[in-house]
C-alpha cells in the first residue's frame, strides 16, 4: 500500500476546516464582484482550500508510505477524556467561585484540567505540561502576582523534563534564578503593569 | 535625492546613544541564538516582539534585525566547532568548516567565515542603499492590481520554496490568510469569525500566533528529540589565515556575495537558501572543488558571506514594497504595524529615520558582529554548555510574560496555546509553518487591493491580465508554480533542502 497517512490527515484537516468555515460565512454579506462584501474574499479562500485539500487527499493515495506516529489506543483515549474532562471543568468553574467568570479564567480552568489528564499517556506528556504551565500562569497572574505565577509555571514546565523530576534541586536552582531575571527585565526595566505579589 | 546625503543622515541616527546599545543588544541576542541549537531568530524575534513595544520604531527594528543577521554570525561557530548548526542556514557550514576543525584549522575557518560574513555584509549594506530608493519609485507607479499580484507572487514562491510538499506550503499560505482576515472587516465594520469574543475584533493576535507557532511548539518538538550534544574536542588556534588561504577564501567570498545578495531579494528567499546556492556553486566552480569533502575553505567561505548577504538583502523588499520575502520579514512586519507604520514604498520618504537608520545600523551592526565573534569566541563556547532543560523553562516564562503584556491581558496568552498545538500538529503532518506566518501578514492587504482593483475595473476580473505588470507577476508566479510539478526540479530542490 503507498497510503500517506499523513497527508490523508492533512488533507481531510483542510476539507473540514473550509467546510465549516464556509458555513460560518454565511453570516456575511458576500456582494458582488465589482463591490464586495465582507464575506467575498473568505468565501473564495475557503472554496481554494477545499480544491487543495481535495488536491492534498488524491495525491495521498499514490506518495505514501509515510504512517503517522503510533499513537496508541491508549493515548487517543486519554486525548478523549482530557477533552470531555477539561469542557465539564471549563462549564463547571463559574459554579465553584466567583474567580472563574472573570478574564478567562474559566477556559483557563478547561484548559489546565484538560492538558494535566492527557499528561497520563506518555505521547502526550510534552505538550500537555508545557501548555498547562502556561495556563496555569495565566490563572494565578492577576490574583495571585507575577512571582507565584511565575513559580507555578517552572515547576509545570520542568515536570515536561524526566531529568528535573529526578534532581528537584536543579529545578530550584533555575526557579529562583529565573525569578530574579524577570523581576530585573519585565519589572525593574520594561516596568509592565502586572502585580508582583499576590493580591487579597 | 544624494545617497551619500541620506546615509550621513542614517549614520547621525543610527549612531545616537539608544540606537547604538539596541544594535548591540540585538547583535548579542542574535549570536547566542545563533550559537544554541534549537532556538532560531523566528521564535526568538517573536517572544521579543512585545519588548519592543515600549521603544520608538526605529530603536525597535534596528534591534530586530541586529538579531536576524547576528544569527548567522552565531551560526558559524557551534557549525564548525561542533559539527552542528546553530541555525538552518549554516547546516551547509558544518561540511567543509567541520573538516577543517578537525584538520587543526578551526581558527582560521572561524575567521574565514566572520571576515566573509562581513565583508559580504557590508556589500548587502551598500546594496540596500541603492536599490531602496530606486524600487520605491518603481512602485510608486504599482496600481491595486499590480500590487494583489505581487503579493500573490510573494506568497507563492515562499511556499515553492519551503521545504516539504509544495501543495501542503500553499495551503499553509491559504489557512494563513484566513487566520489574517479574522475581525473586523475595514470596509463595512462587520465582524467575521470573532465568536462574539471582543479580544478578537482587531485580529488574531500576531504575537500570539508566531509565539505559539514558532516559539511553543518548537520546545515541544525539541523536547521529543532526543539531545544531540557533542563535546568540543578541537582547540581554537591562531585566527590567521595563510596567504594560501586568503588567495582561494577570496573568489568564493565575492562569488558568495553575488549569490546571496540575488536570492535574499527573491521573495521565499533569504540567509538558508542562500548558503545551498553559494554552496552548490562553489563545488562547481571554485579551484579548489577537488578538495570539497576534506575541508575546503571554499565551502567555508562562499555560503557565509551568501547567508550574511541574503540576511540583509532580503530587507529590501519588505523596506521598498512592503512585501515579506520570508518569516522573520513577516515578523518585522507586524513590528512595524503594531508601531503605527503601514510597510511599503511611501515608507522611504515618509520615515527617512527608521529606513536610512536601519540601513547604517545595519553596517555599524556588522562591525559589532566582527568584534564580538573572533576576539569572543570562547565565551560563546561556553554559552554551549547550558543544557537545554534550563533554557526551555526560560523561553517559556519569557513567552508567557511577553504574550501578556501585549495587552495586558490572559486572553492572548490562551491563544499562544492555542496556535501551539496547531503548530505542534501541523509539524507532525509536514506543514511548514512559516508560509502560514507570511500569508497572515499579507491576507488582510491582499484582500484591500482586491476590492479596489475590482471597483476600478468594475468587478472585470481580467483587470490582473491587462495591466502589463500585474500579467508579468502572474505568470512569474504560475511558471514558479509548473516549474515545481516538474519531477527534475523537485528533486534537485529536495537535494538542496536536504543539504
Amino acid at each position: 500500500m503507498k497510503l500517506n497517512a499523513k497527508d490523508i490527515a492533512a488533507g481531510v484537516f483542510l476539507i473540514l476546516l473550509a467546510a465549516v468555515g464556509l458555513w460560518l460565512n454565511q453570516d456575511h454579506a458576500l456582494g458582488s464582484a465589482r463591490r464586495m462584501g465582507p464575506g467575498y474574499m473568505p468565501m473564495l479562500v475557503f472554496w481554494i482550500q477545499i480544491g487543495l485539500g481535495i488536491l492534498v487527499l488524491g495525491i495521498a493515495f499514490f506518495n505514501g508510505p509515510d504512517p503517522l506516529e503510533k499513537w496508541t489506543g491508549f493515548e487517543i483515549g486519554t486525548l478523549a477524556l482530557g477533552i470531555v474532562a477539561g469542557t465539564a471543568a471549563m462549564l463547571a468553574a463559574p459554579h465553584l467561585s466567583s474567580f472563574f467568570t472573570t478574564s478567562y479564567a474559566d477556559l483557563g480552568l478547561g484548559m489546565l484540567v484538560g492538558f494535566l489528564v492527557i499528561c497520563i499517556a506518555r505521547g502526550w506528556r510534552l505538550m500537555g505540561y508545557i501548555c498547562a504551565a502556561m495556563c496555569a500562569f495565566c490563572l494565578l497572574l492577576e490574583r495571585g502576582g507575577l512571582m507565584l505565577a511565575l513559580i507555578a509555571t517552572i515547576i509545570l514546565s520542568a515536570m515536561a523534563e524526566p531529568e528535573h523530576r529526578q534532581r528537584p534541586l536543579g529545578v530550584l536552582g533555575m526557579a529562583v534564578f529565573l525569578l530574579a531575571l524577570c523581576w530585573w527585565v519585565f519589572i525593574k526595566q520594561l516596568d509592565i503593569r502586572v502585580a508582583v505579589w499576590p493580591q487579597f | 535625492m544624494d545617497i551619500l546625503g541620506n546615509l550621513a543622515h542614517g549614520f547621525g541616527v543610527a549612531l545616537s546613544f539608544q540606537n547604538l546599545l539596541f544594535a548591540l543588544i540585538g547583535a548579542l541576542i542574535g549570536t547566542a541564538i545563533g550559537v544554541l541549537p534549537g532556538i532560531g531568530p523566528v521564535a526568538t524575534i517573536s517572544l521579543l516582539l512585545p519588548i519592543t513595544f515600549g521603544q520608538p520604531a526605529t530603536t525597535a527594528i534596528i534591534m530586530l534585525a541586529g538579531i536576524y543577521y547576528g544569527a548567522q554570525y552565531g551560526g558559524s561557530t557551534t557549525a564548525i566547532l561542533l559539527n552542528l548548526p546553530g541555525e538552518i542556514s549554516s547546516v551547509v557550514t558544518t561540511l567543509e568548516g567541520y573538516k577543517m576543525a578537525r584538520n587543526g584549522r578551526a581558527g582560521a575557518a572561524l575567521a574565514t567565515s566572520a571576515l566573509g560574513s562581513f565583508f559580504a555584509g557590508s556589500v548587502a549594506t551598500v546594496l540596500v542603499a541603492a536599490s531602496g530608493p530606486l524600487l520605491t519609485s518603481v512602485a510608486l507607479s504599482f496600481g491595486p492590481a499590480d500590487y494583489f499580484s505581487l503579493m500573490l507572487l510573494g506568497l507563492i514562491i515562499s511556499a515553492v520554496l519551503a521545504q516539504g510538499s509544495v501543495l501542503k506550503s500553499v495551503a499553509m499560505v491559504v489557512m494563513g490568510v484566513l487566520l489574517g482576515l479574522v475581525g473586523t472587516d475595514v470596509q463595512t465594520g462587520q465582524q467575521r469569525f470573532t465568536f462574539g469574543i471582543p479580544e478578537l475584533s482587531d485580529g488574531i493576535s500576531f504575537v500570539a500566533l508566531a509565539m505559539g507557532m514558532f516559539g511553543i511548539a518548537e520546545i515541544i518538538l525539541n523536547l521529543e528529540r532526543p539531545e544531540a550534544r557533542s563535546v568540543l574536542k578541537t582547540k581554537v588556534d591562531s585566527l590567521w589565515l595563510t596567504k594560501e588561504e586568503w588567495k582561494r577564501a577570496t573568489p568564493s567570498v565575492l562569488r558568495g556575495t553575488v549569490v546571496g545578495s540575488v536570492l535574499g531579494i527573491l521573495p521565499g528567499g533569504g540567509a538558508s537558501l542562500a548558503a545551498f546556492g553559494s554552496y552548490m556553486m562553489e563545488r562547481k566552480m571554485s579551484k579548489g572543488r577537488h578538495m570539497f569533502g576534506q575541508g575546503a575553505i571554499e565551502g567555508v567561505a562562499g555560503p557565509e558571506a551568501a547567508n550574511n548577504a541574503a540576511a540583509q538583502t532580503s530587507f529590501i523588499p519588505l523596506l521598498t514594497l512592503g512585501i515579506p520575502a520570508n518569516a522573520v520579514m513577516a515578523l518585522m512586519v507586524g513590528a512595524l504595524i503594531i508601531q503605527g507604520i503601514q510597510p511599503g514604498p511611501r515608507m522611504v520618504e515618509s520615515q527617512p529615520d527608521l529606513f536610512w537608520g536601519l540601513i547604517c545600523s545595519m553596517w555599524i551592526g556588522n562591525v559589532m558582529l566582527l568584534v564580538i565573534n573572533l576576539p569572543m569566541i570562547g565565551m560563546w563556547v561556553k554559552l554551549l554548555q547550558v543544557p537545554y532543560k534550563f533554557l526551555y523553562p526560560s523561553i517559556l516564562v519569557f513567552c508567557c510574560i511577553g504574550a501578556y503584556s501585549v495587552n495586558n491581558n490572559v486572553f492572548d496568552v490562551y491563544s499562544t496555546v492555542l496556535f501551539a498545538i496547531f503548530g505542534y500538529f501541523c509539524n507532525k503532518l509536514r506543514m511548514e509553518p512559516a508560509p502560514l506566518l507570511i500569508g497572515f501578514v499579507l491576507g488582510p492587504m491582499m484582500e484591500e487591493h482586491l476590492r479596489r482593483a475590482m471597483l476600478l475595473s468594475r468587478g472585470d476580473p481580467m483587470v490582473f491580465l491587462q495591466r502589463p505588470i500585474s500579467a508579468t507577476l502572474l505568470a512569474i508566479a504560475a511558471i514558479a508554480l509548473l516549474a515545481m510539478m516538474l519531477p527534475n526540479l523537485r528533486k534537485g530542490k529536495e537535494a538542496a533542502m536536504a543539504g
